[in-house]
């Protein structure tokens, strides 16, 4: 182990050419499923700007930071830059802060495409042009989406790409736990209409089906606003979807109204859920998929996004202790395809220099995506990046969905205006689980949603 | 009977008030005590279940999983796989076992249970199991079970190891302490001064000066976080300095700290009895002589109440940090180094805990070693009867 890593060091050093000997997770080179020659082609682009230095801002702290970090680590090793990464608690707050106050970092990492919108707004970030636009387009899965939630329109009034995809979350899924499914001889659902089947059916033996939980502080809510969004997806076209972001159709249009009471079928049954209705919103997000792994199961099923199996116990094997199927279709609208509903983080430049820009370069390349890859929740729509290098199947598979997806979407909650997307919204759906009916809950969304004109 | 004497002696009144303040305090300290026990358990424990539930030997139920098919020794016609149901290193007793998650305690422990298809299974107390089949095992991962232990009530430091060694944790404490002892003193020595000015010494508009230091205390800090940090910039580029420095936290802090430091210890300094700093007027005395030999000495309670204000507020600050210091690895200061720890999702209750005993140490210690200034003022008030 000690050897290994003194050898990467060396090794890193070496190929560092002189340059500040960091700590590469992967030693260049070594193991054929990282496409180590972006890397020594990007290196060879980059050897101008040696000892200039580099500020980034974004929302991970913790593991995702050291994560992150390992990934900057190429990039300081390939051109000799002093990138430096940092994250604060309230990075949404302290983002506006600083880029209204003139001392921003050179690149903010955002996951709301709503608050960059509003960045860009102010002409507080520097367009990446058409070439980055042209370049995600081609090599990104459902390229001309990603694209679109990275495009606001400039303090001139002028549309300009400015936001660049790096890392992407899969929100379409219902994880569980396979020896569980196997005892009871259930099996993976395939359509909405077996998965509604599956539920009863685990209700008529005795059994809670779902996990829900909304609780996040203050946050709470959030998770069903992706029960939602993925329930719109379901029932509607990926044009209603847009226009519902847009607030062109209405929140109390029936078509969403659909969607919320199609949320409600599942998390308004009291047999469905485990605790029963009352739970659902005081129940934490972080604490919901343990219920998973009680003995006996407090349920079998759980909604939510590809981050939380971070939130397993400690020892759980994805793939063989935990597993995820798609969140299916109904297949009684065949004509809706395969919709993935998603989030990602965007990288735009806040203070322009010839390192910022060298940095989205560096997101372009394969090993810049294959370093996390390899590690644990990253997700990348990057075609050129080798799927084999995923740490495991069960991201791979993930990824594989996010690659191929017919229609990849947005979350809806990051794109809609702040105090909707993050306020009523949120605030609607703990009123909706609570008792009261879809219709009304809407209303009130709209009535916020029209007080901000 | 010597009971009944000595309650007659403090008397029914003094008792029910003694009992109320025994209580209060008791409720009072509930969430302090949850808080230290949560911060000595294991994360899986936490999430299981509630601190109270931490001194009484729970009866848990578990996974465990049996040695795998090709471990399997034929003995005559059957096949036996044996072992121990505790090889992770985790002890106790097993009361009952089961091989279905949904009835996990189908069977007591000592008992060999018929399982179906020719397999017998066997889990004793110490955990050691036989489990045997009058066929070949099919090959596979080892066959899931299901205990109910019954575990000693455990707890853990590895909570305060985490925090106390993570990286970056000593430089974080030494910023803390480079941002909150100055951020205490500098205003208390202007407020201290103010006040002075603005009860004993006679200029015009002096009123005025204090309505307007008390309206200041409305003005929320955040809102003034921008334009105070443009001006930051502005002086940083002018000068060739960096803005976010710790001569900038200081300013801010004492800033955002000046209108209630200097309207608490003017409502105090006033107070002081005038014949004194008249007589030493008349000794020919100076304001400043004034100042430093009368009024300093004697509002020492007051200074020392500000302070520990002023410090546990510096001290737990995340936000003016953030923003005046800003979030590098080296200016972060202990809230930030912990709060960072929690990761993007937060919801770690183990390292919170954990973090919050760590804080508190410092504010305790301050607390402690200006109490009893404080409690000395008070009691020379009461003596002198005002």
């Amino acid at each position: 182990m000690k050897a290994s890593f003194w050898i990467g060091t060396a090794l890193a050093a070496l190929l560092a050419g002189g340059a500040v000997a960091q700590e590469l997770k992967f030693a260049p080179g070594q193991d054929s499923k990282f496409t180590w020659k972006s890397y020594e082609d990007f290196k060879a682009a980059h050897a101008n700007l040696k000892g200039q230095s580099l500020t980034l801002f974004g929302p991970w702290r913790g593991e995702d930071e050291v994560l992150f970090n390992s990934v900057l680590a190429y990039f300081n090793a390939a051109t000799g830059i002093n990138g430096r990464y940092s994250s604060s608690e309230n990075y949404e707050q302290q983002i506006v802060i600083d880029t209204q106050a003139g001392s921003p970092p050179n690149i903010a990492i955002i996951p709301q495409p709503g608050l960059l919108a509003d960045l860009a707004a102010k002409g507080f970030l520097t367009s990446l042009g058409q070439e980055n636009s042209d370049w995600v387009k081609t090599n990104y899965g459902s390229g001309g989406d990603w694209i679109r939630y990275g495009t606001y329109k400039g303090k001139d009034g002028k549309e300009a790409y400015f936001g660049f995809p790096f890392k992407a979350d899969f929100k379409s899924m219902v994880w569980y736990v396979p020896e569980n499914f196997e005892e009871a001889g259930y099996e993976v659902p395939k359509t909405m209409e077996d998965l509604i089947k599956l539920s009863d059916q685990i209700v008529k033996d005795g059994g809670v089906p779902w996990c829900i939980g909304l609780g996040s502080g203050g946050a709470t809510g959030w998770p069903a606003t992706d029960w939602v969004e993925d329930m719109m997806l379901r029932t509607q076209k990926p044009e209603v979807y847009d226009k519902w972001v847009s607030n062109e159709v209405k929140f109390n249009d029936p078509a969403v109204i659909g969607a919320i009471d199609e949320f409600g079928k599942f998390a308004k049954n009291p047999k469905y859920v485990s605790g029963g209705v009352a739970a659902v919103a005081s129940t934490d997000f972080r604490d919901s998929p343990k219920g998973l792994f009680g003995i006996p199961p407090k349920c079998y099923l759980h909604h939510q996004a590809s981050f939380v199996p971070s939130f397993f116990p400690p020892d759980t094997k994805l793939g063989t202790d935990a597993d995820f199927f798609y969140l299916p279709t109904y297949a009684s609208k065949p004509e809706l395809g395969t919709p993935v509903l998603g989030a990602g983080t965007m990288f735009a430049i806040t203070k322009d220099s010839p390192t910022a820009k060298a940095f989205i370069e560096f997101l372009k390349t394969p090993i810049a995506h294959e370093v996390w890859m390899a590690q644990s929740s990253f997700l990348t729509p990057f075609k050129g990046a080798n799927p084999n290098a995923y740490a495991n199947d069960v991201l791979k598979k993930q990824g594989e969905l996010l690659t191929t997806a017919t229609t990849f979407r947005f979350d809806a909650s990051d794109l809609m205006p702040g105090k909707i997307g993050a306020g009523a919204f949120w605030t609607g759906m703990v009123d909706y689980v609570g008792g009261k009916d879809a219709k009304t809950v809407a209303t009130d969304i709209q009535k916020a949603w029209d007080g901000l004109k | 009977m010597s009971a009944v004497v000595s309650l007659r002696r403090i008397g029914l009144p003094r008792l029910i008030v003694h009992a109320s303040v025994l209580v209060i305090c008791f409720i009072w300290l509930i969430p302090t005590l949850g808080i230290l026990v949560t911060s000595f358990r294991e994360a899986g424990q936490i999430t299981a279940s509630g601190w109270w539930t931490a001194f009484t030997g729970a009866a848990e139920t578990s996974a465990a999983r049996l040695g795998e098919p090709s471990t399997a020794k034929q003995n005559g016609a059957t096949y036996v796989i044996s072992g121990s149901v505790f090889e992770g290193g985790k002890g106790g007793s097993v009361r009952a076992f089961g091989t279905r998650v949904a009835a996990p305690t189908e069977f007591a422990a000592g008992k060999p249970a018929d399982i179906g298809d020719g397999e017998t299974l066997t889990i004793n107390e110490d955990g050691s199991y036989t489990y045997s089949k009058n066929a070949p095992f099919e090959s596979g991962r080892g066959k899931r079970v299901y205990l109910s232990v019954a575990t000693p009530p455990s707890f853990t430091t590895e909570n305060y190891r985490t925090v106390l060694t993570s990286q970056g944790i000593g430089q974080s404490f030494v910023n803390s302490l480079t941002v909150a002892v100055p951020a205490t003193i500098i205003p208390i020595l202007i407020a201290a001064f103010a006040a002075y000015a603005l009860s004993w010494m006679e200029f015009p508009g002096r009123a005025l000066i204090i309505a307007l230091v008390v309206g200041l205390i409305v003005v929320p800090l955040q809102m003034s976080l921008i334009p105070l940090l443009k001006m930051y910039n502005e002086i940083g580029n002018f000068f060739g300095v960096p803005s976010r420095s710790y001569a900038g936290i200081w300013l801010a802090h004492s800033a955002f700290g000046m209108p209630l430091a200097i309207y608490l210890l003017r409502n105090y300094i006033s107070g002081l009895p005038r014949e004194i700093i008249e007589s030493a007027r008349v000794d020919g005395a100076s304001d400043f002589e004034i100042f430093v030999k009368i009024i300093l000495p004697l509002s020492f309670p007051a200074l020392a109440s500000f302070s520990i204000f002023q410090f546990l507020w510096t001290w737990n600050d995340l936000l003016v940090a953030m923003v005046f210091l800003g979030t590098g690895k080296d200016q972060l200061v202990l809230t930030g180094a912990l709060n960072a720890l929690l990761g993007s999702m937060g919801g770690k209750w183990e390292i919170l805990t954990a973090s919050a005993f760590i804080t508190i140490v410092v504010p305790i210690i301050v607390f402690f070693a200006l109490q009893r200034y404080l409690v000395r003022g008070l009691l020379a008030g009461s003596v002198k009867g005002g």
